[in-house]
């Protein structure tokens, strides 16, 4: 079994969860940069998914693994049906196959039943109190990884310099315990390779300077990169400084990295329609199943920022929230990767 | 810059993914489609001779200090777009249809066989029936549009696309006489109260919505008013849950709120609206000059003075009130030209007593809301600079006309437009005078492009010759009118008529249950009498009672998956007409597999172009050729020559060497392709852009140092003016480098009048027909019961977040993105009364026809509604009837009104425009 080595320092990821609008602008640029080869059809090791939900893998919350009372505990290995999509069209048939309008596009590969984002914009309640909200997620690149423990043949570490969790995949042999260990369920097998895969966070772009994919192409500018230490950086002011971002499931212990502004509502209504002003619509007891006891503060917090700047009061939050210039949200990584020219070799 | 040479992770498998993402190129790139804001800068990287992937360019500035950047503008699709250009629906050689109409079997052949059969079905139309029979889509692609090149020369007309698309907002042109001034998007940032109504930015402006939350961080608030709980209400810190079609009364209930409080701002409605000029009383008409005195203006208006209290003409060329105090309220006695007399009250008093109907317990059971949620909200319009986030849903309401007057009027009673972080949205484009008139200019250079724009802004002063007081804006619309009453090369037509007279709709639109009930008279009734008074013989209107299509030629579009009403009647009444249909496209579509030809047309990143210059970024992006089209594909601007060429060989060797159409105008068929091209000079992409550029840099809209070769450094260059072609002018404002942008200053602030009948903002039609119908101000009224009186659910729709339109739609990385079928949302308690369960195929039925679907099952969405974002290709359902086949696709009878001011045809403007809200449906299990 692998054992977990710290990294002089760490990288985090911040969501912000009201500023997140679903769009799957960060999925698909992870998806379009690593995901296109043979054999990884199906992986999405960025996904975005409506909360509540079943997310994907389907019903992952439910699956098992990572750590309970400093002991791994075991997980289930999810299944490609689980994962969901992977799908391919009969492209072909319905436009050059002289059938008319007896074929239509249909899937004739992938999951029957599901898709990593097949309940997009169900959610919760009931109308006209319904709720929902969009939960970004990524490898955790946590600092307890369940995963670098579980392989049997020391293929996963945490990388010294930056504490990104990565797969030698020299090494690894598709033994697929990692996927068992991670409770996020984020890692993925790749049927033609033999090796498990998962988000490898940007490491090609951060070694030049540049930020991942998913903070970068960002349109919502919901999502930041930077070092946890890094006290004059809006993560690290974020995670410890103001403590409003939150990281998902901190109960299952694998300290994961990723951290999250959590959601508000708009204000629920009353039986007679009229608004229930300090109401809950998002109820705080679904919020503390995945960000824990210490959401309540953190949405305090943010709701009372809030206020400050609508009485028009300065509030270091607001201004890191705003995000006055985007350059803002990529942390030391802020090169432009069109600049680089790589030599012409083609290696560097 | 040359990499950093610094990495940890070692061996084989580090160096596959640092190899991943490699590139031996990279060149700047766009979208050139129908999308808002649109003009996302992205850079395209390649690698060995293919587009591997493309990524925001994160360059633009901040242009107003203390106001967040653009950056990083982009999407999903824009991410993805690549994947696009080697999808099993790309198209990339000319394909002949080898069976029938919509099977799907085809035949590769030349460009010469195509381009000859296309060519001599379009001279066989125009020798039996005209070139009228030649029917052009226009489609909201505009890199697709110079494949439409031969319209200039055959002077066959292109249809609408504001009625074809509908993305009109009527209400608004009938308040402002444009529909389209709106804000760069960073000055939704300013805004301290926003409205999200009739919208849903967080699918439709996904790199626009940071500003809503981030206005909201900095201490703004957010309503949503949407019948279901929106994604666009997620993000809000209200949701009003208002009925479906309900609008007007809500947005009227809170002007009587804000009035009765006395919270409206006073000076703003005398000075900015038509709410202050008199109307007679006998017979609900303004007071107009020729009711005055022998000679007077019959677009003369009226004032009362409130201290002098004598009638005053309100004058024409200004809004500046001088020491005039208008009156708003009472009655007055008037004495005509004749010695009658005749009592007159302000338009606002006969507001005020409309909007007695409107108290907010009336108004809130229209809604099916709490009257205090008017009541409170009302008051935080009337306090705050207030945005409207509206889009173009409520335009698709059959009364959403008066939804829009309505919300126009909270803007206008509040004070709530011509100042930053306030006003309401629409799409606009500008900047488009270089690629305009490259060809018209005569010359290469710069110095023939000054000499054009001279010449034209003095045939344009020759129109205020009968009347100094017009505006510059209004010179350059009646140029447009005039452009289109004249007809001749590329115009442009209502396509309402084509619809009604040959495509089959005249059962429909007759059909009272697709109607109001106020109603007075039949469609039929209103329609003829408007084709005889001639409102609309700009608009071909009379022809197409003769002229039965022949040729109907899609570029960029999907008229089989967009056209309202449905492809079953479409397939029915207009495809056995049709001697040729051409799809100009670099994928098949629905209409391509209706269609005998398919032309292969070069992707984005194929070719060089530019986004949509819309007002919302205010850059000219570039979209350059970062690879050449595979195989036969054709730039678009090729294949329209090339098409024009053939038409000249075919012509002459069919001894046509030209024709004379309808209107009596010559068309020569020789030397078409020199005409077209400054004697080939324009051939050259590179050439051809460039002047373009250069042109812009001459006529100001772009920095003096403008090229294709600055563009290639920069990807995008902000505007530094209009131009004269698209909308720029109707934002009357002037363009600051370090400023956000918001329209109509030079009306607050200039006092520049608004291009309308009265010359003001007017929320009082006192045409005939509005007069008869109730309407002559904002009003609210059920819509009408379209699809079956007896159906049980209502079907909303709206953009969708996954794809611009169907263009997408058939990505497979999108697909995996959603639940990669097409699908409705339902209620979770409708679904469990009907036994429906989550991600089952189902059936839903109007009138008119039906579709299947999946259902997707949500207690966000209101009881008794579906909802159906539109865009899914047809061919993803079974038996590939879709959306537009459940929609009646009528349009309002008061579209029809012409000879009113600013109520006449101008295109892309005022004309009838299709409903497809609200459609009355029930949905069935399949058994």
């Amino acid at each position: 079994m692998g054992t977990i080595t710290q990294s002089k320092r760490q990288l985090a990821w911040v969501f912000d969860l009201n500023k997140c609008i679903g769009c799957q602008t960060c999925s698909v640029a992870c998806k379009m940069l690593w995901t296109q080869d043979g054999g990884s059809e199906h992986m999405w090791w960025m996904t975005v998914n409506t909360q509540p939900g079943k997310g994907t893998p389907k019903d992952y919350e439910t699956m098992g693994g990572g750590y309970r009372n400093g002991k791994q505990t075991p997980g289930k290995l999810p299944t490609r049906e689980e994962f969901g999509g992977g799908w391919d069209y009969n492209y072909d048939e319905v436009l050059r196959g002289g059938k008319g309008r007896t074929a239509h596009l249909e899937k004739i590969a992938g999951s029957k039943t599901w898709g990593p984002n097949w309940d997009e914009d169900e959610g919760g309640g009931e109308f006209p109190n319904a709720y929902f909200f969009y939960l970004p997620r990524l490898c955790n690149h946590c600092t307890q990884p369940g995963c670098v423990e579980a392989c049997p043949n020391d293929a996963l570490y945490k990388d010294p310099e930056n504490g990104l969790v990565l797969r030698n995949e020299d090494l690894c042999k598709g033994a697929q315990m990692c996927a068992r260990a991670c409770p996020y369920k984020k890692i993925y097998f790749n049927p033609d390779r033999g090796v498990s895969q998962q988000c490898i966070g940007c490491f090609p772009r951060i070694e030049q300077g540049v930020a991942p994919a998913c903070v970068r192409q960002c349109p919502g500018r919901a999502a930041w990169i930077g070092f946890l230490d890094d006290e004059r950086g809006p993560v690290s002011r974020l995670v410890n400084k103001w403590k409003v971002a939150l990281p998902l499931h901190a109960e299952w212990e694998t300290k994961p990295n990723v951290y999250y502004i959590p959601p508000l509502a708009p204000v629920p209504l009353n039986a007679d329609g009229s608004f229930n002003e300090g109401g809950e619509r998002i109820p705080e007891s679904y919020l503390r199943t995945l960000f824990g006891a210490d959401v309540t503060g953190a949405v305090d917090t943010l709701k009372a920022e809030m206020a400050k700047r609508r009485r028009g009061e300065p509030s270091e939050v607001m201004d890191m929230l705003i995000m006055y210039h985007w350059e803002e949200c990529l942390g030391p990584f802020d090169r432009d990767p069109a600049e680089i020219v790589w030599a012409s070799n083609g290696a560097d | 810059m040359q990499q950093v040479e610094r990495k940890t992770p070692a061996g084989e498998w580090a160096d596959r993914y640092r190899n991943q993402w490699k590139w031996d190129k990279v060149t700047w790139g766009s979208h050139s489609v129908d999308c808002y804001p649109g003009g996302c800068p992205w850079r395209v990287y390649v690698r060995d001779g293919k587009i591997v992937r493309e990524e925001q360019g994160g360059k633009l500035p901040v242009i107003e200090q203390g106001v967040p950047d653009m950056n990083p503008m982009g999407c999903q699709k824009g991410a993805s777009w690549c994947h696009l250009h080697s999808s099993p629906d790309r198209i990339t050689y000319p394909m002949k249809r080898a069976g029938e109409r919509g099977e799907g079997k085809w035949k590769r052949v030349s460009w010469d066989e195509a381009f000859t059969d296309i060519a001599d079905a379009m001279l066989d139309a125009v020798q039996e029936q005209g070139a009228e029979s030649i029917i052009n889509l226009m489609t909201p692609e505009p890199g697709a549009a110079p494949a439409r090149m031969f319209s200039n020369a055959l002077g066959s007309p292109t249809t609408d696309g504001n009625s074809e698309f509908q993305d009109f907002s009527p209400g608004y042109y009938i308040t402002w006489g444009k529909f389209n001034p709106v804000s760069s998007m960073d000055d939704w940032f300013l805004a301290e109260l926003t409205l999200i109504w009739h919208c849903n930015p967080v699918y439709t402006n996904i790199h626009w919505y940071h500003y809503v939350s981030e206005s909201r961080y900095n201490g703004g608030e957010v309503v949503t008013i949407a019948p279901d709980f929106s994604p666009s209400a997620i993000h809000a810190d209200y949701h009003m849950p208002v009925k479906i079609g309900s609008d007007a009364a809500l947005a009227l209930s809170m002007c009587k709120v804000i009035i009765d409080a006395g919270l409206y701002k006073k000076r703003f409605v005398q000075e900015q609206t038509d709410l202050a000029l008199l109307v007679r009383k006998d017979n609900l008409r303004f007071l107009r000059g020729s009711d005055m005195a022998e000679g007077d203006r019959d677009d003369q208006f009226f004032w009362m003075d409130a201290k002098s209290k004598v009638p005053t003409p309100a004058p024409r060329g200004t809004l500046a009130m001088a020491d005039v105090d208008p009156a708003l309220e009472g009655t007055y006695t008037v004495t005509l030209k004749d010695g009658s007399k005749v009592e007159v009250t302000p338009a606002f008093e006969r507001l005020r007593e409309r909007l007695k109907d409107y108290e907010p317990d009336v108004a809130a059971k229209i809604c099916e809301i709490h009257p205090d949620m008017i009541r409170s909200l009302a008051r935080k319009v009337a306090t705050r600079r207030t945005k409207i986030f509206s889009g173009w849903n409520s335009g698709k309401y059959y009364h959403g006309d008066l939804y829009e007057r309505s919300m126009a009027l909270l803007l206008a009673l509040t004070g709530n437009w011509g100042k930053k972080g306030t006003g309401t949205r629409s799409w606009a484009i500008s900047g488009l005078d270089g690629g305009a008139f490259v060809r018209n200019k005569g010359r290469m250079g710069q110095d023939a492009a000054r000499e054009w724009v001279t010449n034209l802004a003095k045939a344009r002063r020759m129109l205020t010759q009968d009347d100094p007081t017009l505006t510059l804006e209004m010179v350059t619309y009646r140029a447009a009118q005039m452009a289109a009453e004249l007809g001749g090369l590329g115009r442009m037509i209502p396509p309402a008529f084509l619809w009604y007279y040959q495509y089959g709709y005249k059962d429909r639109w007759n059909n009272p249950d697709n109607n109001d009930p106020s109603m007075k008279r039949t469609f039929d009734e209103y329609l003829n009498e408007a084709i005889d008074k001639g409102w609309w013989d700009a608009g071909l209107a009379k022809t197409y009672r003769e002229v039965t299509p022949r040729v109907l030629f899609e570029s960029g579009g999907n008229m089989l998956r967009r056209q309202r009403g449905g492809q079953k009647l479409l397939l029915e009444k207009l495809w056995p007409e049709l001697k040729m249909i051409v799809s100009v496209d670099y994928r098949i579509n629905t209409t391509g597999l209706y269609s005998d030809y398919i032309l292969p047309a070069a992707q984005h990143y194929e070719k060089i172009g530019n986004s949509m210059p819309s007002v919302h970024h205010m850059n000219f992006v570039l979209i350059d050729k970062a690879v050449d089209p595979p195989d036969d594909a054709m730039n678009d601007y090729d294949i329209g020559i090339g098409l024009v060429r053939k038409i000249e060989e075919r012509a002459t060797a069919r001894e046509m060497l030209q024709f004379t159409d309808r209107g009596g105008v010559v068309h020569d068929l020789h030397d078409i392709t020199n005409r077209l091209t400054m004697n080939g000079a324009l051939l050259d992409e590179e050439a051809r852009v460039d002047e373009a550029l250069k042109d812009d840099a001459a006529y100001g809209i772009l920095p003096p140092d403008s090229s294709l070769e600055v563009a290639r450094q920069k990807g995008a260059i902000r505007w530094t003016g209009w131009g004269l072609v698209g909308h720029g002018l109707g934002q009357a404002s002037t363009i600051k480098p370090d400023e956000v942008h918001n329209p109509f200053r030079w009306h607050t602030e200039d006092k520049v009048p608004y291009p309308t009948l009265t010359r003001r903002a007017q929320f009082y039609i006192d045409h005939e027909w509005f007069l008869e119908a109730g309407e002559e101000l904002p009003v609210h009224k059920e819509p009408p019961t379209h699809g079956g009186p007896s159906r049980k659910f209502k079907m909303t729709s709206g953009h969708n977040r996954w794809s611009i339109h169907s263009m997408n739609m058939t990505n497979n990385i999108i697909l995996n993105t959603h639940r990669g079928e097409p699908f409705m949302f339902i209620n979770d308690q409708d679904a469990k009364a009907k036994g429906i369960e989550n991600g089952e195929w189902v059936n839903v039925v109007s009138d008119v026809g039906s579709m299947e679907i999946t259902a997707k099952i949500s207690p966000s969405v209101r009881p008794g509604q579906v909802i159906v974002y539109n865009g899914f290709e047809p061919y993803m359902h079974r038996n590939w009837y879709s959306q537009a086949d459940v929609e009646p696709g009528h349009v309002k009878w008061l579209g029809l009104v012409g000879g009113y001011g600013h109520l006449q045809y101008r295109p892309l403007q005022w004309q009838p425009v299709p409903a497809d809200r609200a459609v009355y449906v029930d949905v069935e299990k399949i058994s």
